[in-house]
């Protein structure tokens, strides 16, 4: 077995790759809240290597859009621990995340042009009172460009890029005035506008119908190859996952239980909350009439603590005295360099 | 459409719709006055065999839910017939009832709600949200209430203990299983399920779609379910109807309808499902523009204007919904001729054991790697 395990009682396993966009490591997060602490993320790494888009997976609550707000510094809680580090490709340093100030001008350099970010909810996350042509001029300006007229014209050019019918209208046109299907490529059209190193996409197509989710992944395959950004893709849709990521992260209770390329998780998966996720999945003409493979109980309270592995109160594999009892470190699965698992059955 | 009966016996059926349809007046001005109508739901024709589950699908405002909620006249119809075969009076067109006449009938066609927070009173307790049919068809009061409330939160896998307790401290998928008690507390035959599982993680959605099949053999029930999620309808139902804007496009058994789709919108539907099998990466077919309004559908054949397959006459004239053989019936205008795509089977991906370590398990300070 190869355990390459680095030390310390937190290690962390390092998949070293010199074109990595962002290494987050060992990356803890926590709220004050007047019910407790909620340890939302409890040492979270991993990193996304240039040109490839990570898939972020997990149930509700697991951290998985806490981490995508951690690297933006956008989230409420208090980053208590770990490191965030950014590589801007053109010029190659190496920035802290963690140590910039929310609102200094660092951060305000490197959010939204460095990195930017698409939401889950299109209509929200659009400003109601600006058109979208202004939206998304706002931030060419802020980072590109001084003048108004080439922002203008910039703005419809991506606006054409990311498949709008007529993107002159468009750009004139209030979020009201736009579908569902629109608004999220507009978002998209605001996120690519300064051409980010990073993109994160935060459930860019859960709000979605099913037609216009596939047209908005198609879209952002292709804008993906031609501009070459790294995506980190925050879902919950194993279908979605499987059509659109390299490589995936599987999240349980802010940490990552599972990290492997996209072909081992869905033919080679280890962890068994993993499998298990993938067998809760009805799949298209597998198994009809017969049960659903369901995993049993529900994820805990966010202000409990539970001791040992998150997952063994609801794992069918625990071991006990040990799953429950002690942390299982991340380890590299035997005769892989690319897929890591924390679990006791493979330590 | 010929009606259903010429294909089952009549007395299979448990509920028939024809011609229902549901338009929303369209109010402006100072004096509110009506300039047009949304026609949510615009003349549709299906049946519910008895035990069966009809799934039914579409995009969102394609009027899914409308249909759900004014086959139960919680919203009134605008036109056309609801024959609901009730056990204890028969046969009863339920758009033709009035108040008083439906509360008899209501016991035995029931709703599941999407939505499992905002569908619970937040200043009722689960005691009294699941009880509230029993008091107010006077099924049982007092202790005899009591204990059926305790049964049916039992059944559906919540700990009669948490009677007293409110909503909020229940998480989605127990609330939605709470949502289920309540639907169950008067033994209805017809459960109108409106996407009761797209709130849900995973893994709880698995858990509540295995409890809803479970209650269904139980308890010999029928479901409506309403989805936009394709692959939790294949999985549940027997036969499934497809609508767009207003209109049913196709409706056959699971089946020929996943595999055998004879309506190019279906097709289109199928083939944007991302299927979980990253070997298999599909683009989607090319549906050009959004979906139309119901306020002002376009000519002819609804889909017509992003259909690939559309000829003159898809502009000029509404294909009427038909049969073309063991009950698939669809609504085009080339049904017979067009070959279309169904979705593939996900067979190979192989179905993954779960590693069992050998016992005994060894001490939790030996298995620390160093």
């Amino acid at each position: 077995m190869t355990n390459a395990v680095t030390g310390a009682e937190t290690s962390n396993v390092q998949i070293v790759s010199e074109d990595d966009v962002v290494r987050v490591q060992d990356l803890k997060l926590n709220f004050y809240t007047a019910l407790g602490v909620v340890r939302a993320l409890n040492g979270v790494s991993f990193n996304i290597p240039r040109g490839k888009v990570l898939g972020v997976v997990g149930e509700s609550g697991c951290g998985k859009s806490q981490t995508g707000l951690s690297i933006m510094q956008l989230t409420t809680g208090r980053i208590e621990g770990g490191s965030i580090l950014f590589r801007e490709f053109n010029t190659g340093e190496a920035i802290d995340i963690t140590r910039l100030e929310k609102n200094g001008p660092e951060m305000r350099h490197i959010r939204g042009n460095n990195i930017s970010m698409i939401f889950q909810e299109p209509m929200t996350s659009l400003n109601p009172c600006y058109t979208v042509g202004n939206q998304i001029e706002e931030a060419i300006l802020l980072h590109q460009t001084q003048d108004k007229a080439e922002a203008r014209k910039r703005a419809v050019d991506i606006l054409q890029k990311v498949g709008m019918p007529n993107p002159e209208r468009i750009a004139d046109s209030y979020p009201h005035q736009l579908s569902g299907g629109m608004r999220q490529r507009a978002m998209i059209a605001m996120a690519l506008s300064c051409t980010p190193t990073l993109l994160i996409a935060d459930e860019p197509t859960t709000a979605l119908d099913v037609t216009t989710e596939a047209q908005i992944l198609d879209l952002m395959r292709d804008l993906q190859n031609e501009i070459g950004t790294s995506i980190m893709f925050i879902t919950h849709n194993m279908g979605v996952v499987a059509q659109m990521c390299d490589e995936v992260a599987v999240m349980y209770l802010g940490r990552i239980i599972e990290r492997a390329t996209i072909d081992d998780i869905f033919y080679d998966p280890k962890h068994p909350y993993t499998i298990s996720l993938l067998r809760s999945i009805p799949r298209l003409g597998v198994a009809r009439g017969e049960k659903l493979e369901s995993i049993k109980g529900t994820v805990p309270d966010p202000y409990s603590t539970v001791t040992g592995c998150p997952f063994h109160p609801r794992c069918p594999a625990a071991i006990p005295g040990l799953c429950d009892a002690v942390m299982p470190d991340e380890t590299f699965v035997a005769g892989s360099r690319t897929h890591t698992v924390r679990c006791h059955l493979y330590t | 459409m010929e009606t259903a009966r010429k294909n089952g016996k009549s007395d299979d059926i448990l509920l028939e719709v024809k011609g229902l349809k549901k338009h929303f007046p369209i109010q402006s001005g100072f004096l509110r006055r009506v300039t047009g109508y949304v026609k949510a739901v615009d003349g549709i024709d299906f049946y519910i065999k008895k035990g069966e589950t009809l799934g039914l699908v579409g995009e969102s405002g394609c009027g899914k839910s409308t249909t759900g909620r004014t086959i139960l006249r919680l919203l009134d119809p605008t036109a056309g017939e609801i024959v609901f075969d009730d056990p204890n009076i028969g046969k009863v067109d339920l758009a033709k009832l009035k108040r008083s006449q439906l509360k008899q009938v209501r016991p035995n066609m029931q709703i599941i709600f999407q939505d499992p927070f905002s569908s619970l009173n937040p200043r009722l307790t689960v005691g009294q949200i699941v009880g509230e049919p029993l008091a107010i068809q006077g099924v049982a009061s007092g202790q005899a209430l009591k204990d059926r409330v305790a049964e049916l939160l039992q059944e559906v896998g919540i700990r009669p203990e948490n009677m007293t307790r409110y909503p909020h401290a229940f998480s989605g998928g127990q609330r939605q299983r709470i949502g289920i008690a309540r639907a169950l507390a008067l033994n209805p035959k017809l459960i109108v399920c409106d996407e009761p599982v797209s709130a849900l993680d995973v893994s709880i959605q698995a858990q509540v779609l295995n409890l809803l099949e479970d209650l269904q053999s139980k308890y010999d029930l029928t479901y409506l379910f309403v989805a936009h999620d394709l692959s939790v309808v294949e999985h549940i139902s027997d036969r499934v109807a497809v609508m767009y804007v207003g209109y049913i496009v196709e409706m056959a058994d699971t089946d020929s309808l996943y595999y055998h789709p004879k309506h190019p919108y279906t097709e289109a539907l199928l083939a944007a499902i991302p299927k979980p099998d990253p070997r298999r990466r599909t683009r989607p077919v090319k549906l050009p523009g959004d979906v139309p309004s119901p306020a002002n559908p376009p000519s002819g054949c609804y889909f017509h204007p992003r259909c690939r397959y559309a000829k003159d006459i898809c502009k000029a004239e509404r294909p009427p919904l038909r049969d073309i053989g063991n009950e698939h019936w669809v609504a085009c205008h080339f049904a017979e001729e067009l070959q279309l795509q169904g979705v593939t089977r996900l067979s190979e991906i192989p179905v993954i054991e779960l590693p069992r370590r050998q016992a005994p398990a060894p001490a939790p300070t030996a298995a620390t790697p160093a």
